[in-house]
């Protein structure tokens, strides 16, 4: 018994020594700078000499962000308005990618490595230039000298040939553009679905194939309360994605400040601000789901 | 003459083939406009990197320019100065990749087979990370690597020293290989993540058998576990080079020269005005120049990837 104790503690020891880098990493490129953000963002942070300075100032920066300058809540209630269009959008599309995807058809390889082309180039970078080059055109042919036939569907031609007005065209088509470039973001998602559907016990499907379901009832009564932890992940990664992703308006501009200006406080006020925002609505999105339709399943 | 004799298609069986074609159909259609968006952007790509400028606005070149010119790479790679700033992703980027793949190996490990206090805490708190924008984080650290300091360890002994022990790491390599080297770099909380999912799955008996014979933890996991991984290795390399391959927004804040080439890329824009009229073709080249070594990573490896995805169980 006392041997059995002692290799217990022991095994506990040496789990500690596998994961002591992660502590001291998590202390220090984690919790430290988490910290001095937050107090950042309530402080006038000022370089001196060896170091820097933080004046406490309370609200200040959160004042200013939000009176003092009005194009934060501009670029605020952008942000806003895309993570509520976007995430959905991208979590549904790459769900069903991915169950197109997981299932056996011909040409699957091929479309599998060609859908996860997208994880591999998907830098904030390149997109912006194809976005943005793409659009260039997409606005000239709306002024109707110039037919774009770049290759991509022109629907300014096809809403133009409706007879809307030019003003409704440009802005079906920003979004319309959106679309294009969010197939790019689902690159991940895809691949966090399709290995989850790869944990999904066969035998759950050859019963409800014995037992006569269709397979739009297979959907709904197996494939998606089982993958419930899958789809949390995917909420989360893509809702973090794009908080981090330099498309998203009011992330771009506090970074802007930061390096233009050296503007630590107002900066990390501006995240902040952004952050609590999105986590808050995400935290309740999460929270009904998890108590409205997740405890139906289980 | 007989008549010819039409089947009887009031027969469910017809029903049933017409209702799989029509899905089959369906599924086809999605997939190829799908695959038909994501190849766009790539020929888009191809396409305007090989025009020349006179034929940027002409209506009549539709994908294939008429005149194939390799002036907007010869630009391209002066505005990204390719050479130099390709060494830096590699030197800098590319091995903090490697150091992040081994050290949440390591990490994961920790998590997987080992009972200990505070266990489940610890791992909550590893998925906490991944819910925080880095950038977020970057404002303090840019500045705490200005004044490098363990805990204030380093100041202590330098105010007794009376000398300034603290070293500046900022345009260092540091700067990325040390948060890679504790498992806090760029996304390592996905990555633990990952390993640890795979881990879980492995069989206990290997390293049972390990440990009567002898070999302790560490040896064990470096004689057993490491050999045995490959398939979530592999996973976790391809994410992280590639992560670590577009990263710009930390190195154009933690560097001010010696740019990886993701931060040349996002700056090259203003560079381009008085260079060309229409920089399309060399932003176009630029960005193709940029994909390239990763896309040919990924045509090299893109089997073994797809095959590994299926098999790491990322979501247990």
């Amino acid at each position: 018994m006392r041997k059995n104790h002692g290799y217990e503690s022991k095994k506990s020891l040496y789990g500690f020594m596998f994961i002591l880098p992660w502590i001291i990493g998590f202390a220090l490129f984690f919790l430290v700078p988490f910290i001095q953000s937050v107090i950042f963002s309530f402080s006038d942070v000022s370089i001196t000499e060896n170091g820097f300075a933080v004046k406490f100032t309370a609200l200040e920066n959160y004042r200013f962000i939000f009176f003092g300058s009005a194009k934060f809540v501009d670029n605020l209630v952008a942000s806003f308005t895309g993570f509520i269009y976007k995430v959905p959008i991208i979590f549904i599309l790459s769900f069903i990618v991915a169950v197109v995807l997981n299932g056996d058809f011909k040409g699957r390889a091929f479309f599998r490595s060609l859908f996860f082309i997208p994880v591999i180039v998907s830098t904030g970078v390149v997109m912006q230039y194809i976005g943005a080059d793409s659009m260039m055109e997409s606005m000239r042919s709306v002024g109707g000298d110039n037919t774009y036939a770049g290759g991509i569907i022109d629907f300014t031609k096809v809403f133009a040939g409706l007879g809307l007005p030019d003003s409704v065209t440009q802005i079906i088509t920003e979004y319309l553009n959106d679309i294009f470039n969010l197939i790019w973001n689902c690159g991940i998602p895809i691949v966090l679905f399709i290995s989850g559907l790869q944990s999904i016990p066969a035998q759950l499907y050859e019963v409800s194939c014995v037992e006569g379901a269709t397979k739009w009832e297979e959907l709904w009564y197996i494939t998606v309360p089982m993958l419930r932890h899958s789809m949390i992940l995917v909420a989360v990664f893509t809702t973090v994605d794009f908080c981090s992703s330099s498309e998203n308006k009011a992330m771009k501009q506090a970074f802007t400040l930061l390096l233009e200006q050296q503007n630590y406080n107002e900066s990390s006020a501006m995240m902040w601000a952004f952050f609590i925002l999105i986590g808050a609505v995400f935290a309740l999105i999460l929270f009904l789901v998890q108590h409205f339709i997740f405890r139906r399943w289980d | 003459m007989d008549k010819i004799k039409l089947p009887d298609f009031s027969n469910p069986i017809y029903k049933k083939k017409a209702k799989k074609t029509l899905g089959l159909v369906l599924k086809y259609f999605f997939l190829i406009a799908i695959g038909y968006i994501v190849l766009f952007q790539i020929f888009y790509m191809i396409s305007y990197a090989f025009r020349p400028e006179s034929e940027m606005n002409d209506v009549s070149v539709v994908w294939v320019p008429k005149k194939f010119t390799l002036e907007n790479f010869k630009n391209a790679i002066t505005a990204l100065d390719y050479k130099n700033s390709f060494f830096n992703t590699l030197t800098v980027l590319i091995v903090s990749a490697f150091i992040e793949v081994a050290s949440c190996a390591v990490v994961a490990y920790g998590f997987a087979r080992f009972k200990f206090p505070f266990k489940n805490f610890f791992f909550f708190l590893v998925i906490l990370t991944i819910t925080v924008p880095s950038q977020m984080l970057a404002i303090p650290m840019y500045l705490n690597y200005a004044y490098f300091d363990v805990f204030g360890i380093l100041k202590l002994i330098g105010g007794i020293a009376g000398k300034e022990l603290r070293p500046n790491l900022l345009g260092t390599g540091f700067v990325f290989w040390l948060p890679s080297l504790f498992a806090s770099g760029l996304r390592s909380g996905l990555f633990i993540f990952i390993y640890r999912q795979f881990y879980v799955g492995l069989p206990k008996e290997l390293e049972e058998a390990a440990a009567i014979d002898g070999a302790g933890p560490f040896k064990t996991f470096m004689s057993i576990i490491v050999p045995s991984s490959g398939v979530a290795i592999l996973t976790v390399a391809i994410f992280s080079i590639v992560w670590h391959w577009n990263e710009s927004d930390l190195s154009s804040l933690y560097y001010n020269d010696r740019y990886p080439l993701s931060v040349m890329l996002s700056f090259m824009s203003s560079k381009l005005e008085g260079i060309a009229n229409d920089s399309r073709g060399i932003r176009m080249a630029a960005c193709l120049i940029f994909v390239l070594p990763v896309l040919i990573m990924y045509a090299l490896l893109q089997r073994k990837f797809i095959q590994s995805i299926d098999r790491v169980g990322i979501v247990g």
